[in-house]
């Protein structure tokens, strides 16, 4: 196996909350590592520490503890002036278009920026090339002199996604790039992704809380809660056998295309713990339904499911106690 | 390629209404008539200064000691002062120094108060604090006190008084700027730039300044209207310009020694136009300030 473009060992990230002494525990010792060309896709509920995990991979927040390896070097804590080179290679994606490009700058120049930064090209390349990526990105050339307030969310999503491309980056970070668009748009940019991963060798940390648009896009998927990894698996093996508890409840809400399917949903019980108290032993012990009196006490580590490269964290897959049985919901 | 109805619109109301510089007038005095008032008195200020020598009947510091203190009449509009010389060539001459002070000493604030403010709301912390006690400090002293103490310690020349109410000026632009860039750092374009790599610099001048400029620029225009008040009141006071310069305050002091005597015309002429100029100004920041308003924007 080739050398991963990134490692994430033990990543951990505390928020102060508010000036109570207390601390929110966002991301609590997430290992992942993504292969170059690989796209991975990371599911979760709001508040499971995705976009965290995202914006501390790209060093945008500080890492509490844990490491991060890009491109065989450790990043996490080398200052800003070393990290900012290396922004060639590895950009980002974020979920709302409309704010994340600056209003006053005009669509090409927004565009250009990126390898106006990195790259040590004349005004006449760097505009060609600019011409050329919009038509990579099915955007009309004319765009590009106009600002973002003329454009659509889902042509502003093909803006930023021209801007991520543009340097040829090793790495591209996805932010839930499709959540906030229209559902016919949203189709659109999945296509332009997915042509991008064929055409380009950028490795994709896809984070969603969708599964659907994560199963289309994603080679393997990572499944979060409460800021932890609970199950990594190839995608159409998560979606055939999904281990850990929460994955077959997360998967039992996403609904089949087809209307003949037979559901059987497993409900979970109660809310989502407070990230600042977490539950002890394995943090989905409050809400699982087949958890045992260990499952309180008890860290679980990654079992290796089948020989396909996929893992979960729960204690009951070693006596095969970890399927939730339909009687067994709520 | 299909044209889209949003493009149609654009061009119907293009041609609907065609682009002149008479037009555009109309619609801002539409939309503010305070700010369309404010342009018109700063042209006409301005008018005055840029064609003084065209203006002016007379050479405005010559004296004619057999004219000495007449009133108003056909050869002088506005009568002639204590040394003989022309009070409405005077006046017209007048409007050069009140944009030539007031125009450098907004420029120097600006330049010195916008980076400062920049700095301060995207750095935040320590160098915030001090930065801003500091400015505070400036602004607890009344400034023409302040000003006065200054030019009179480094000496009366023109380009003293710039200098002192530019840099006493400057704590306006970072505060308003600075306010500005602590609702702007923590938003996604911000965040968007960083991650792409653009070095703090272009974060502050690229990305912050060009959306965090326009509460200074409604303000640039009150500011100066201040710097001309202020010149005023240092000259009227003996400081920084001297009589017989014909410059507005220098002349209203002039005026004020001859009011008691009944030669009204000396110090009210000067006098008005210092009030005009001043409320012109103030008119236009304030019709900007309305402008930018987007609660006003939304109604109109």
């Amino acid at each position: 196996m080739t050398a991963p473009v990134l490692t994430v060992e033990k990543l951990v990230k505390r928020f102060p909350a508010g000036r109570s002494g207390l601390f929110v525990n966002a991301v609590n010792s997430v290992d992942l590592s993504i292969a170059p060309g690989e796209t991975l896709g990371m599911v979760g509920e709001s508040g499971s520490g995705k976009s965290t995990i995202g914006r501390a991979i790209l060093r945008l927040t500080e890492p509490t503890e844990g490491k991060i390896t890009f491109d065989g070097r450790d990043i996490t804590r080398i200052p800003d002036r070393e990290i900012r080179p290396l922004r060639r290679d590895m950009q980002m994606v974020f979920q709302d278009p409309w704010s994340a490009l600056n209003p006053r700058m005009r669509i090409g120049d927004l565009i250009a920026e990126t390898m106006k930064l990195h790259l040590d090209l004349s005004k006449t390349e760097r505009e060609n090339r600019t011409v050329r990526l919009a038509e990579r990105v099915h955007l009309r050339p004319e765009y590009l002199r106009r600002y973002s307030s003329d454009l659509s969310g889902g042509q502003l999503q093909r803006v930023c996604i021209a801007r991520a491309i543009a340097t040829n980056p090793k790495l591209i970070v996805l932010d839930e790039p499709t959540s906030s668009l229209d559902l016919s748009v949203r189709a659109e940019i999945l296509d332009l992704l997915a042509e991008i991963r064929e055409q380009s060798r950028a490795a994709m940390l896809f984070i969603s809380h969708d599964l659907g648009t994560v199963r289309l896009i994603s080679d393997r998927i990572v499944v979060l809660y409460l800021g932890a990894v609970v199950e990594t698996a190839p995608g159409e093996a998560l979606f055939a056998d999904p281990a850990h508890p929460y994955s077959q409840s997360l998967l039992s809400a996403h609904l089949p295309a087809d209307p003949e399917a037979k559901l059987s949903r497993h409900l979970l019980v109660g809310e989502i713990p407070s990230p600042i108290n977490l539950p002890s032993g394995c943090t989905f012990h409050t809400r699982c339904p087949v958890a045992i009196g260990a499952c309180r006490n008890e860290v679980p580590g990654a079992e290796r499911i089948g020989d396909a490269e996929h893992y979960a964290n729960c204690l009951r897959i070693a006596e095969g106690g970890n399927r939730i049985k339909p009687t067994e919901a709520a | 390629m299909a044209e889209t109805v949003g493009d149609e619109f654009k061009r119907d109301r293009a041609a609907a209404r065609p682009f002149s510089l008479k037009n555009r007038f109309i619609g801002i005095a539409r939309v503010s008539p305070t700010l369309a008032s404010g342009v018109i008195i700063i042209l006409a200020f301005g008018f005055m200064a840029v064609f003084a020598h065209w203006l002016m009947p007379h050479d405005p510091v010559s004296a004619y000691p057999e004219r000495v203190l007449k009133p108003p009449s056909a050869e002088h509009w506005f009568g002639t002062d204590g040394n003989g010389m022309d009070v409405f060539s005077r006046v017209i001459y007048g409007a050069k120094f009140g944009f030539g002070i007031a125009i450098p000493a907004v420029i120097l604030a600006v330049a010195i108060g916008v980076p400062v403010g920049l700095v301060a709301g995207y750095r935040g912390g320590l160098l915030d604090e001090v930065l801003m006690r500091f400015f505070d400090g400036l602004r607890v002293f009344p400034s023409i006190i302040l000003a006065l103490a200054v030019v009179a310690a480094t000496g009366q020349s023109l380009l003293n008084v710039v200098l002192v109410l530019g840099f006493l000026d400057s704590p306006v632009f970072a505060r308003v700027v600075r306010s500005e860039v602590l609702s702007l750092r923590s938003s996604v374009f911000v965040e968007s730039a960083k991650a792409a790599g653009n070095p703090t610099w272009r974060i502050l001048f690229i990305h912050l300044l060009p959306n965090a400029i326009q509460g200074a620029t409604a303000q640039a225009a009150v500011r100066a209207a201040w710097a001309v008040r202020i010149s005023a009141t240092l000259a009227f006071l003996g400081v920084g310009i001297q009589a017989p310069t014909p410059e507005w305050g220098a002349m209203i002091r002039q005026g004020a020694e001859f009011m008691v005597t009944g030669q009204w015309w000396v110090g009210i002429f000067p006098g008005i136009a210092l009030i005009f100029l001043v409320f012109g100004l103030n008119l236009f920041g304030d019709g900007l300030q309305d402008l930018m308003d987007p609660r006003r924007r939304a109604v109109n």
